[in-house]
């Protein structure tokens, strides 16, 4: 018995010890996680809203979920120039998440893949971006197009898919598409 | 003399991948490029300095008993450590390790060294044994990474370097290039051995 | 070897066919369709067929020499590796392409376990898998490949995809029809009805696909005599095709259980070609009767699993290697029992 509580009590010792230790560290590294998250997401934003300044892109949220952001030219909230919403599509060998923005019309000004883990060499190449060009070609092909009709070249749309990758190609496009009818639902309901 | 003999054991006579095949999850998961290769490397050193001088100072305290709680306690805390660290300065290369970061704590290579070498030594080999095997991993990491990203991709740190004719052998950036790259590896290390014990 | 004093464990009987009198019988019967394939696909599939041949051969020599082996490139077995390996791939793959393959298929697939007897896996297959996944676009485009006086896919219409990438997408459309037009899933229908009246394309050969695995016909013919020969048996080809049948029928159609049509699933990618030549071989396939037929229905199996549901549209090179890595398994788990021995597990 004696013998237990000095073991259990050195353990608990070192347990707390750690434990403070991390606590220190998370306390010193969650500033600049999170800040790293928000740079991340601020990028999106420029990206996929390429005219809105960064101060006039404001969140919709329903509770804590943030539905869309919409952008507009200045920040107090003058001149509408549309919405940036985040698409989810099943690839290949894991989820795709594209940052997706559009004009009022539905037209799309800009996109930012967020997370991928595909294929490397095939489906990765959804990032890809070729040399002497500054974005990456696949989805650089949707801007302009109307987000709710995008459609890949094999389902007779005009976006060329990646040789050997046409489910991450396909996935991607129809997340937009059903993203951006989400969108057009979210904004119909009554905030 | 035995300082520099500790050290240098991980490098090769030991070297925890090629000769101990220690830790070869890590090894093949995030060798595919020298990148990550190389990110990997320096976490598992660095965790491996830590709890090999941690474990040396203290393990005169710990009752056997309770060692390997302790020691993974200890361990835990330091890759814990590396995980927050890394995701707030180096998110990029966090975001490719993924999971392998947290799994360093069940790299058998730190565990190994705890209880084969810092349990029983002062701190001041300890370091140096800690040393020695993290650049041990780091070196045999950086050779797959290499060799793999090289055929696979075509490139060196993420630089081209073969002409835009070459088509890579995407295989070797799969996980079925892993277990190829390390097969022959360490056959070529076990064809050298018995060569040289002739 | 000196064959007079030949000591081993039982069976006693003795076969007098040498492995090169086999392996150059089984090269023979490959023939017809190498002949097909060069009618159908031009002097490029010839190309293909002996840059593979000799790339094997070679590189089994070359390993040989470097690891101070006898040289038995003789006895046909590496020719063999090669030939199928070139059977395997689109005729419009880039000449380097079987070279390198082979290469792997003899390196990685035979030599490093030690060459022919040793090797867990069929080694053409192998180097198949290895093309596959490194160069997937160069493996899985066949749109030059049209046959003389055919088309890829045996409808008129469509040109670019072998027939079962068609069936697979038509399939994919009637399966979801809320995601795709009308005119689409019309498109669909017509395209699967073409497709089975095309059989007798298919048997032919007259249709887009891997060099030496289009002409059901012409792989009959060398099959059957390698079946009067003994060379190959009948439980593994006829089993395997046999379930792929009975399956595509079951899970085939896009009209509900039944509505498969067996004979186009038989006649179309590589299974013919696989089941009498792939997964008849003698090394890595099991030896006990029930484990051969547990071979053949297995493949059969992961065949149509792959097909209807996986992600690639042909699943016959897969499925005869992950059944080449149960083979020890079958053999020891059909082992038969000593006469007048104990059951045992």
């Amino acid at each position: 018995m004696k013998e237990l509580c000095k073991l259990g009590g050195l353990l608990m010792l070192i347990t707390t010890i750690a434990a403070s230790a991390l606590a220190g560290i998370y306390n010193v590294t969650k500033p600049r996680i999170e800040a790293q998250k928000a740079l991340q997401l601020e990028r999106a934003l420029t990206i996929a809203l390429p005219s809105a300044p960064r101060e006039a892109i404001f969140p919709v949220q329903d509770e804590d979920v943030i539905l869309y952001y919409v952008g507009y030219k200045t920040p107090e909230k003058k001149e509408l120039i549309g919405y940036a919403f985040v698409s989810h599509g099943s690839g290949y060998s894991s989820v795709i998440e594209t940052m997706v923005g559009v004009d009022t019309l539905g037209n799309i000004l800009g996109m930012k893949v967020l997370n991928q883990v595909e294929t490397p060499g095939l489906g990765t190449k959804v990032e890809e971006i070729r040399h002497g060009d500054d974005a990456p070609w696949f989805t650089q092909q949707f801007i302009a197009r109307p987000a709710g009709q995008v459609a890949v070249d094999k389902d007779g749309g005009d976006i060329q898919s990646i040789t050997g990758a046409t489910i991450s190609s396909r996935a991607l496009t129809k997340s937009v598409v059903a993203a951006y009818e989400k969108l057009l639902a979210d904004k119909a309901k009554p905030n | 003399m035995s300082v520099v003999r500790e050290f240098t054991k991980g490098l090769y006579k030991q070297n925890p991948v090629f000769k101990q095949a220690l830790g070869l999850c890590p090894t093949l998961a995030v060798s595919n490029s020298v990148e990550s290769a190389l990110g990997m490397g320096v976490a598992v050193t660095f965790v491996l300095l830590c709890s090999n001088s941690i474990i040396s100072l203290i393990h005169k305290i710990v009752p056997a008993k309770i060692r390997i709680p302790i020691y993974i306690v200890v361990i835990a805390t330091f890759v814990t450590i590396v995980d927050l660290s890394m995701a707030g300065f180096l998110p990029a290369l966090h975001k490719t390790l993924g999971i392998f970061v947290p799994l360093i704590v069940v790299n058998c290579i730190i565990l190994g060294r705890a209880e084969a070498f810092a349990g029983k030594n002062g701190i001041g080999l300890s370091i140096v044994d800690g040393l020695g095997m993290g650049i041990g991993f780091t070196i045999a990491l950086l050779l797959l990474g290499t060799l793999r990203e090289f055929m696979g991709n075509g490139s060196f740190m993420g630089i081209p370097v073969m002409n835009p004719g070459f088509e890579p052998v995407l295989i070797m950036i799969l996980p079925p290039g892993a277990f190829l790259t390390i097969g022959f590896v360490l056959g070529f290390f076990n064809w050298l051995e018995n060569k040289r014990a002739k | 070897m000196d064959k007079k004093y030949f000591v081993s464990s039982s069976p006693h009987i003795y076969a007098q066919d040498s492995i090169p009198k086999i392996m150059y019988t089984v090269i023979l019967t490959l023939v017809p369709a190498a002949i097909g394939s060069i009618y159908f696909f031009g002097l490029r599939a010839l190309w293909i067929i002996a840059i593979a041949a000799v790339s094997a051969v070679a590189t089994e020599a070359l390993l040989q020499i470097m690891m101070k082996r006898p040289v038995t490139v003789y006895d046909g077995s590496a020719i063999l590796t090669g030939i199928l390996l070139a059977y395997n791939v689109a005729p419009s793959v880039p000449l380097w392409l079987p070279a390198v393959g082979s290469f792997f298929a003899i390196a990685v697939g035979k030599m490093v376990f030690g060459g022919l007897g040793h090797n867990p896996m069929n080694p053409a297959l192998l180097g198949r898998a290895f093309l596959l996944a490194s160069w997937p676009t160069h493996m899985t485009i066949f749109s030059a490949a049209v046959p003389k006086g055919g088309t890829v896919s045996g409808i008129d219409a469509i040109t670019t995809a072998t027939p079962l990438n068609v069936l697979k997408a038509a399939q994919e459309v009637l399966r979801h029809p809320q995601n795709f037009s009308p005119a689409q899933k019309m498109e669909a229908s017509e395209a699967i009805g073409q497709l089975y009246d095309s059989l007798r394309e298919l048997f032919i050969g007259r249709i887009g696909g891997c060099i030496g695995e289009t002409s059901t016909l012409l792989l009959l013919i060398g099959a059957a005599f390698l079946m009067y020969k003994r060379y190959i048996g009948w439980k593994i080809p006829f089993t395997y095709v046999g379930t792929v049948a009975l399956l595509s029928w079951i899970f085939g159609g896009a009209d509900g259980l039944f509505s498969g049509n067996p004979i186009f699933h038989v006649l179309s990618g590589g299974l013919i070609l696989g089941a009498f030549y792939m997964a008849t071989d003698m090394v890595t396939t099991p030896i006990t009767f029930a484990g051969r037929v547990y071979f053949g229905v297995g493949c059969g199996v992961i065949t149509v699993v792959i097909r209807q549901f996986g992600g690639y549209p042909e699943g016959v090179s897969y499925s005869i290697l992950l059944m080449n890595l149960l083979t020890p398994l079958l053999d020891r788990w059909t082992r038969p029992r000593v006469f007048g021995g104990k059951k045992t597990g």
